[in-house]
């Protein structure tokens, strides 16, 4: 850690407060602990992965909280057909197109 | 026309409720309202002992709601304002002395000769919350610039939604202008974010708060300070005047040199 970062990072220790209280509340309000959210995921890579095929790597379950609402963002990447047989001999790096599953929670 | 219960709770201990209850009912009282400050906590009463008044007790909330005396009889007159008393609670007592429907009760026979009720809640968000709460029209949360009570404010804003109680405003206590500055300190900003809650006060860290707790009298009976000075605005904005809310700025050394009142 340089002097500047040593600097940066003791001047902004307010904003770590404040990005900590953001995190922690989402999982208070919604009342889903931070270890649940594992979980999830891993649930729903399952059952979606029988179905089609996706990229479990980078499947991203988190909660957003706006004005008094809270969602549940799901992320799952597909991959396509060819993707998908890269994929099976090893992590390919093409990507296939971002679908975004939204379910409302809370 | 009825009087106004005014809850001050916090969820965390310590953050300033009982401070803060005794400042916004002895500056309401100074602004020629008849007030009583009721204190919420069974078994640990302090908002005696912050009002100077501990050496007047005879009876206390709980006698009344058993029995042993008349309510008039439980409130003790403070004389440094026209219309000012102290409801005290039990000592040796616990939580369910009272239930929430006696407060209610207790609080209705006050609403007919008193223009504000402001109840001193315990810390916690158990039964003497829950007491406090029952008989609230309006809440004021109490929360310092620091992560643990503003979590705990956050939770408390919950419940006090969740049983349609409020209207619920924040009051930020114990702010030190020039760590915020430094970005050591959440800011007013920052707590407003966080918690989407309307501020009624910002109270800034002051030294003459021990003292006056020391002495028994309430910064605003005579304190020229940062801290008597925010209470007296939460009074004059309760009773619905338009009082501007300006975070509080940092003392320059010229100020900390000569600006010195208490």
């Amino acid at each position: 850690m340089n002097l500047f970062e040593r600097l940066f990072d003791k001047h902004s220790s307010a904003r770590t407060a404040k990005q900590r209280l953001q995190l922690v509340l989402v999982h208070d309000r919604t009342e889903i602990p931070p270890g649940m959210l594992a979980l999830i995921k891993d649930d729903i890579v399952a059952v979606i992965s029988r179905r089609v095929n996706i990229d479990r790597e980078r499947v991203v379950v988190n909660i957003t909280h706006e004005d008094k609402t809270s969602k549940l963002l799901v992320d799952i990447p597909l991959l396509s057909g060819k993707d998908s047989q890269a994929a099976s001999r090893a992590q390919s790096e093409t990507k296939g197109p971002d679908q975004r599953t939204n379910s409302a929670s809370h | 026309m009825a009087g106004e219960v005014i809850t001050v709770t916090s969820g965390k201990g310590g953050v300033g409720k009982t401070t803060t209850t005794a400042n916004v009912g002895s500056a309401l009282a100074l602004l020629g309202k008849k007030v009583v400050v009721f204190d919420g906590d069974i078994g640990l009463r302090n908002l005696d002992i912050v009002m100077g008044l501990e050496n007047r007790i005879v009876y206390d909330v709980v006698d009344y709601v058993e029995g042993r005396c008349r309510l008039r009889q439980a409130l003790i007159r403070d004389k440094r304002a026209p219309e000012l008393y102290l409801l005290p609670t039990a000592q040796t007592r616990d939580k369910r002395a009272i239930n929430p429907d006696q407060m209610i009760q207790v609080c209705d026979e006050l609403r007919r000769e008193f223009d504000y009720i402001i109840i001193d809640s315990p810390a916690g968000i158990e039964q003497g919350f829950h007491n406090a709460l029952a008989p609230a029209d309006r809440v004021l949360v109490v929360t310092n610039p620091e992560v643990s009570s503003v979590r705990d404010a956050d939770r408390v804003i919950g419940l006090v939604e969740s049983q349609q109680k409020g209207p619920v405003q924040l009051i930020i206590n114990r702010l030190i202008a020039a760590r915020v500055k430094r970005q050591e300190m959440l800011s007013t900003q920052d707590i407003m974010d966080v918690l989407s809650t309307e501020i009624i006060g910002i109270v800034p860290e002051d030294e003459a708060i021990l003292s006056s707790s020391n002495r028994g009298t309430p910064v605003v009976f005579n304190g020229k300070g940062p801290a008597a000075m925010a209470y007296r605005d939460i009074a004059r904005r309760l009773i619905g005047e338009d009082v501007p809310l300006s975070p509080p700025q940092p003392t320059s050394w010229w100020q900390r040199l000569f600006g010195k009142t208490e």
